[in-house]
């Protein structure tokens, strides 16, 4: 199964693999017996048995095999979106239908083994052993992509168990085996895809090394967390389970200005609005909401391993840093761009600046600032001034006419994580200068990337 | 509406003849095959003689003597062919006799399921046929009881005598590769250590990807009937089980810890390995079997057949804390006479002869078979590898051999 080299098309197989033996305590045999065992597995992947089961159809390949697969017109020159015809669609879709096409479609695999073969077979034996020693056990997650074709895919796996190997073998405290888990992350371009095999638990702050290591391998700036954990590549077909809208901006039409270019967001951030969470927080809530969009764009980027935090966790920051009275906790007064960030920097370590405009009109000069900071630092800004608070997105703006649009996400959203009406009502939309209180004053709040990896 | 049992005209002689003997009364146990639509009962066999009491062949009924008959019978049986239920002739009175073969019936059909290793899957029929022939007047009572219930009541069956029966099923069949490793806890065996661990590989097995005939085809498709179908099977080799749903609870969390964190590892006084291969074969019947049926119904031959045979070595397992180097028994099919493809089998261990196994067929299962009758290409006795090759690293190689040399027969076997 080959690529087309117009469209990007993902392989992925997955396939739990058992890894079992017996260990005495002798450190060094444990070693080389861990090591065979290994070895074993990747004999398994190289084998005739070794099998990928494309899930969702009937077509079943065997890689390593003359006769290749089933359905017999798949063969290892088909192309890999061809597949796709062999695909079930499943259930209908709730979503509405993308008015941008995803730049990449995947193709899931389950690695699996055949173990039935033809006969005359020969009986079974039973060989009891008896020794004192330890019975050693793990399901290795293992999990591979490659965006070529299937002979890629199978390397990738071979290469995987090598790397799963040396990750539990550096990480082996006496009887205390970590198991290996690899994360995908997707590099900037051309370098793209990659599979990093990482010890299970062990957190961001304890894989320094190796993460420096990575970034010299990849070459990599030392200023963005390209592999953190929670920096992992989400792939099209996998939801997400805490029920956030994600990036609702990318089905939008983006404007076209003369002469005109569109600066966005970087990266992904949740929608947070008013009444998430069973907090009714209507009318007063719209900048912690805004700020909560924030933070998410901060954690699901790698920079921050905490959770977005609750109304009463802000506001007790505030407290914390002697902005507010205790009694702040708990009530339902409304915040600004300053205290949005001394939350950020307080909570979360993040430096943010300040932009003022003494009137609503002035933000229409402000493209040049906004566009830079989408490029330079790619964060969601808060706006609050009047009585409303916002977040921006992005703009579009024209260097020559001066033209300028904003992308707003609105915190004062009351309804359910519905993209359509979310996206048709302007709820998140492209607005015009005229969106703004032309005489009320505004406060931006620009908040800044670590330079950390 | 009651079920309707159509048998093979053959045991409508059989059980003529036995009305013939002095005995009274004469037990014995109906097999065959029940789906939700039809039910067929191929064959009869008496309870065999229990040679301390032989003298005694008295008017009580043995219970234990009957049960442990239908469990031997069982495990005779390929897959979609089972122990359906029990007879007796005698002509003692009918209600009293209902009794004894609802009691009968039950501990049957719970000895029977204890033995298996799967879960009952909710389109299994849990009937149960009890059968009373009157010696002289030849007249049948057929009831049925629902297992699942123990209050059940008997509720009227069709006995109905049909020739031709046993010409019209499909046979699927494949040969597996076994390979369990097992954990010994420390300087002890137990039978449930068994369990737990075939257990595990048949949750594998059950979970397996089927092809048929190559193909993986939609559950409600239909098989021709009468074709002989080979079937592939590739499994997952990890244990479900072992996955453990420990999500952090951040709510924008793109990685979901599926697995565990750490290696189990735990202290054993040794290993059990089993490896080698097996031959298995379900029968179906119907107009038209469904693709689902033949994976179900083989499915479960392969998770018995390995099940029955280590359950046959487990008392020369667990009587000794030596090291053991053990031939498992190999599988031999014997066709029922003018029955179709239909056959029975039986294990034969390396020290037993042809003549070891027609004995116990007709012993069993009341069959007249000559050893030139018996199938025996299937499986051959066990190759014994040196002892002291770690399994697991054996495995390794052999696999990737036999692999090839299979690929090699393959395409060669149009």
């Amino acid at each position: 199964v080959v690529a087309d080299s117009e469209t990007a098309t993902i392989l992925r197989v997955k396939g739990p693999l058992e890894f079992r033996c017996q260990l005495d305590s002798t450190d060094g045999v444990c070693r080389n017996v861990i090591s065979r065992t290994f070895e074993t597995l990747r004999c398994q992947v190289k084998s005739e048995s070794c099998v990928l089961a494309v899930c969702d159809s009937p077509v079943i390949i065997w890689p390593n095999k003359d006769t290749y697969a089933t359905p017999e017109e798949i063969t290892p020159s088909t192309l890999c979106e061809d597949l796709y015809q062999w695909i079930r669609s499943g259930k209908k879709s709730t979503k509405k239908k993308s008015k941008r096409s995803l730049t990449m479609s995947v193709i899931n695999l389950r690695l699996m083994v055949e173990v039935t073969k033809p006969g005359p077979v020969s009986a079974p034996i039973l060989i009891k052993a008896v020794q004192k020693s330890h019975f050693v056990r793990a399901t290795l997650p293992v999990d591979c992509v490659s965006m070529y074709v299937i002979q890629n895919l199978m390397e990738a796996l071979t290469h995987q168990l090598t790397e799963m190997e040396k990750v539990t073998l550096e990480n082996m405290k006496g009887m205390t085996l970590l198991v290996p888990e690899p994360v995908h992350f997707l590099l900037p371009e051309p370098k793209g895809l990659v599979t990093v095999v990482y010890p299970t638990g062990v957190p961001d702050s304890q894989l320094v090394t190796l993460r420096k290591e990575l970034h010299q391998q990849f070459e990599l700036p030392d200023d963005r967390p390209y592999f953190r954990r929670s920096n992992a590549y989400r792939f099209p077909n996998e939801p997400y389970k805490d029920g956030y809208l994600r990036n609702p901006h990318l089905v939008l039409t983006h404007p076209t200005l003369d002469n005109g270019k569109v600066y966005l967001v970087q990266g992904i951030y949740s929608y947070h609005h008013y009444m998430q969470d069973r907090v009714d927080d209507s009318g007063w809530g719209c900048a912690y909401r805004s700020l909560q969009t924030i933070c998410s764009w901060f954690q699901q980027q790698g920079y921050i391993e905490r959770s977005v935090p609750t109304h009463k966790e802000i506001q007790q920051a505030l407290v914390d840093v002697g902005d507010k009275q205790a009694s702040f906790v708990g009530s339902r007064q409304w915040i600004g761009s300053i205290e949005v960030q001394a939350v950020l920097n307080h909570l979360l370590e993040i430096t943010s600046k300040i932009m003022f405009v003494s009137q609503g009109s002035e933000l229409a000069s402000k493209g040049r600032e906004l566009a830079n900071h989408f490029l330079t630092e790619g964060t969601p800004v808060m706006i609050g001034g009047g009585v409303l608070a916002h977040t921006i997105l992005g703009v579009a703006w024209s260097e020559t006419t001066g033209q300028i649009r904003y992308l707003i996400l609105d915190p004062h959203y009351t309804g359910a994580e519905d993209l359509q009406v979310i996206t048709d009502k302007g709820w998140c939309g492209w607005k015009g200068p005229d969106f703004w209180d032309q005489t009320a004053y505004y406060n931006l709040c620009l908040p800044l990337r670590p330079k950390v990896f | 509406m009651g079920r309707g049992y159509i048998v093979q005209d053959a045991v409508e002689g059989y059980l003529s003849r036995l009305c013939e003997q002095k005995a009274d009364p004469v037990t014995g146990l109906l097999i065959g095959q029940s789906s939700a639509q039809r039910d067929f009962v191929i064959m009869a066999t008496r309870t065999p003689q229990r040679e301390e009491s032989a003298a005694a062949a008295g008017d009580t009924v043995d219970k234990e003597w009957i049960t442990e008959h239908a469990r031997q019978v069982s495990r005779m049986l390929p897959g979609g062919l089972s122990v359906l239920g029990v007879f007796i002739i005698t002509d003692a009175d009918a209600k009293d006799t209902l009794t004894t073969l609802r009691q009968l019936v039950f501990t049957v059909e719970n000895l029977i399921s204890s033995e298996h290793l799967w879960d009952p899957a909710d389109d299994d029929v849990t009937d149960c046929v009890t059968l009373h022939v009157n010696p002289k007047t030849r007249k049948t009572i057929c009831r049925t009881f629902d297992i699942k219930d123990p209050k059940s009541m008997a509720k009227p069956a069709d006995w109905k005598y049909q020739s031709g029966l046993c010409s019209s099923w499909a046979t699927v069949s494949c040969s597996l590769n076994v390979d369990i490793l097992l954990p010994l806890p420390n300087n002890r065996t137990s039978d449930s250590l068994f369990q737990e661990g075939l257990k595990a590989w048949a949750h594998q097995i059950e979970s397996g990807l089927f092809l048929i005939d190559g193909k993986r085809l939609p559950e409600d498709s239909e098989l021709t009937v009468g074709q002989v179908v080979k079937c592939r099977m590739q499994i997952c080799k990890a244990k479900p089980y072992f996955w453990s749903l420990s999500q952090r609870s951040d709510l924008n969390c793109q990685i979901r810890i599926s697995h565990l964190h750490t290696y189990v590892v735990q202290q054993c006084g040794g290993s059990v390995s089993i490896t080698g291969a097996i031959h298995s074969r379900a029968y179906l019947h119907s107009n038209k079997p469904k693709a689902r049926l033949a994976e179900k119904m083989l499915k479960r031959d392969v998770v018995s057949t390995v099940a029955t045979r280590v359950q046959m070595m487990l008392e020369e397992l667990l009587t000794s804390d030596q090291e053991k180097q053990l031939r498992l028994p190999h599988r031999i099919f014997c066709p029922l006479k003018a029955s179709g493809p239909l056959c029975v089998c039986d294990y034969q261990f390396s020290d037993e002869s042809s003549s070891d196994v027609t004995e116990r067929l007709k012993e069993m299962l009341d069959i007249d078979a000559a050893e030139a009758d018996l199938d025996t290409r299937q499986e051959t006795t066990a190759e014994m590898t040196g002892c002291d090759v770690t399994p697991g690293v054996a495995m390794a190689t052999a696999v990737a051999l036999l692999a090839t040399a299979a690929s090699m027969l393959y395409l060669n076997d149009i």
